[in-house]
C-alpha cells in the first residue's frame, strides 16, 4: 500500500470512529431548530458520558421540531428526559443489572414518566428474569399507569401475568385488557385488580424456572 | 376511531370483523350501523385499464431509450478493465493491520446485553426496543385509520420513524383516512397531523404526555400484527 493510500485509511478510520460516536444526533440539525440543535448536542453528550442512551433524547429533540415545538421547550423536554433516564440507570442497576442494555434504561424513563417510583422500577426489573425482559415490562407497566391504573397495582399486575407463566409477547395484551374491563364500566384499578386476581387463579403455564437448571451459574445475583 | 367522536371498544371490534352486528348490545347497535356503513362508503371499485396503455407506455420507453442523452449514458457507463497495481510496504502493512484492527473493534464494540435479555428473552427483548431503534427481529403491518372529515391532508408519524409524517389516504367522501405500514415489533408512541400543522392523538389509543404539553398515542406490535393498547 502507497504512503497516501495508508494514511487515507487511517483517516477514514478516525472518520467513522468519529461518525459512529455521533451517530445518535443524526438529522439533528436538519430536523431541530438551530437555537435549540447545539444545546440538546450538550445534554446528549453530558448523557453518553454519564453512560446514559443518547438517543432517545435526540429523538425526543426531533420530536419537538416535527411537532413545532418552540426551541427552549424542546432543550427543557430533553432535560427532563435526560434526568428521568438517569434516574432510569439508577433503579435499574439497584435491581442487579450493572450495566443495562439501553432500551431498558428508556423503558425505565418511560415508567418514571407514567408515575411509577425508582423503587417500582427496580422491583419491576428484579421480577423480570427470561424469557420476561425487563425492557418489555417496564413499558407495559407505562402504558398501564396512562391508562388511569395505579403504579402499584400495575406492577402487580406485571408480576402475577409472571408469575402465572404467561408468554412473554402476551403482556402486551394487558392495557387492552384492562381498556376492555374500563368499556365494560370497571375503573382501571377495578379492571387492572380483576385481571390479577385471575392471573393468580390460573394454574401456571409454562413457567420458566425460578432455579437454573443443574450444574448452570445463577444468571442474576441480585 | 374517529377525530371528533370515538367508537365503543366493542364497535371497534365489529368493524375488526370479531363480532357480528347482533352481537353488540342494543344500545350500541346505532353506532355499529354508522361505522359500518362509514367502513362501506370506501371505494373498493376495480380499477380498469385501458387497452393501449401497454403500447403507450412502451412507445415512450423506447423513445427514452433512443434518445442522445442515453447514448452518451450508456457509454459513460460501460464497464472498463482497470489494472491496480499494489506495493506492500512493512509499514504500510503496520498501517493497514491497525485500521483494520480499529475498524473491528469498532463493529464489536456494542454495549453488553442485560442479563434479563438473554437466552429465550431476546426474542421479547427485541420487540420492545422499537422506539429506541434496537435491534429489529420482526415486523408486522398495522393499518392506521382516523376518521377526518373537512381535513385536506392527514398523515401519521412516530418513534417508529423518527416522527417523519407519512401520508394517510382518503377513503373517497367518508372523511376515513388510512395508511398501512410496515412497523417492528414491539412498543411505539405515534399522532397524527392533520392539514399539516394539527397533532391529533388517536382516540381510539391510550395517550401519554410526550413531554411538550401534549399527548402521543401508544401502539403495540407483536408478530401476530399490531394493535391499540
Amino acid at each position: 500500500m502507497t504512503g497516501p493510500l495508508a494514511r487515507a485509511a487511517l483517516v477514514a478510520v478516525a472518520a467513522a470512529s468519529a461518525l459512529q460516536a455521533q451517530q445518535g444526533d443524526t438529522g439533528l440539525d436538519a430536523r431541530v431548530p438551530a437555537a435549540a440543535a447545539a444545546a440538546v448536542r450538550e445534554v446528549a453528550a453530558q448523557a453518553a458520558a454519564r453512560g446514559l442512551p443518547a438517543e432517545p433524547l435526540v429523538q425526543k429533540a426531533i420530536e419537538g421540531g416535527a411537532k413545532g415545538v418552540a426551541p427552549d421547550r424542546i432543550v427543557a423536554a430533553v432535560r427532563a428526559l435526560a434526568e428521568r433516564l438517569a434516574r432510569a440507570r439508577d433503579a435499574v442497576r439497584e435491581a442487579g443489572l450493572e450495566r443495562p442494555a439501553p432500551d431498558v434504561v428508556e423503558g425505565g424513563a418511560e415508567a418514571l414518566g407514567a408515575g411509577l417510583t425508582p423503587r417500582q422500577v427496580r422491583d419491576l426489573v428484579r421480577a423480570s428474569r427470561p424469557p420476561y425482559a425487563p425492557a418489555l415490562t417496564l413499558r407495559v407497566a407505562a402504558t398501564l399507569a396512562a391508562l388511569g391504573v395505579p403504579p402499584r397495582q400495575a406492577l402487580a399486575l406485571l408480576e402475577g401475568a409472571i408469575a402465572a407463566g404467561r408468554a412473554p409477547g402476551d403482556l402486551l395484551d394487558l392495557p387492552s385488557e384492562v381498556q376492555a374491563g374500563v368499556a365494560r364500566g370497571a375503573t382501571p384499578a377495578q379492571a387492572a385488580e380483576g385481571l390479577a386476581r385471575a392471573a393468580a387463579a390460573r394454574p401456571p403455564q409454562g413457567r420458566p424456572p425460578r432455579e437454573p437448571p443443574p450444574g448452570q451459574a445463577n444468571p442474576r445475583k441480585p | 376511531m374517529t377525530g371528533d367522536r370515538e367508537f365503543h371498544p366493542l364497535v371497534k371490534r365489529l368493524l375488526d370483523g370479531e363480532l357480528a352486528l347482533r352481537d353488540l348490545p342494543p344500545e350500541l347497535r346505532a353506532q355499529g350501523d354508522e361505522a359500518l356503513r362509514l367502513l362501506g362508503a370506501v371505494d373498493r371499485a376495480a380499477v380498469t385499464l385501458p387497452a393501449t396503455l401497454d403500447g403507450q407506455v412502451m412507445e415512450r420507453v423506447r423513445r427514452h431509450a433512443a434518445s442522445p442523452a442515453r447514448r452518451v449514458w450508456r457509454w459513460l457507463d460501460r464497464p472498463r478493465e482497470v489494472e491496480l497495481r499494489v506495493r506492500l510496504r512493512p509499514w504500510g502493512l503496520a498501517g493497514a493491520a491497525l485500521a483494520a484492527a480499529a475498524a473491528l473493534a469498532l463493529l464489536l464494540g456494542r454495549p453488553t446485553e442485560a442479563p434479563g435479555a438473554r437466552g429465550a428473552g431476546a426474542v421479547a427483548a427485541a420487540g420492545a426496543g422499537g422506539a429506541g431503534g434496537a435491534a429489529q427481529r420482526d415486523s408486522a403491518l398495522v393499518r392506521f385509520v382516523l376518521y377526518a372529515p373537512g381535513a385536506r391532508r392527514v398523515a401519521v408519524a412516530g418513534t417508529f420513524n423518527r416522527w417523519t409524517a407519512v401520508p394517510l389516504v382518503p377513503g373517497g367522501a367518508s372523511g376515513v383516512w388510512t395508511a398501512t405500514l410496515a412497523l417492528p415489533v414491539g412498543q411505539h408512541q405515534y399522532a397524527f397531523v392533520v392539514d399539516g400543522e394539527r397533532w391529533v392523538a388517536d382516540p381510539a389509543a391510550p395517550a401519554v404526555d410526550d413531554g411538550f404539553g401534549r399527548q402521543n398515542s401508544v401502539l403495540a406490535v407483536t408478530a401476530r400484527g399490531g394493535r391499540t393498547l
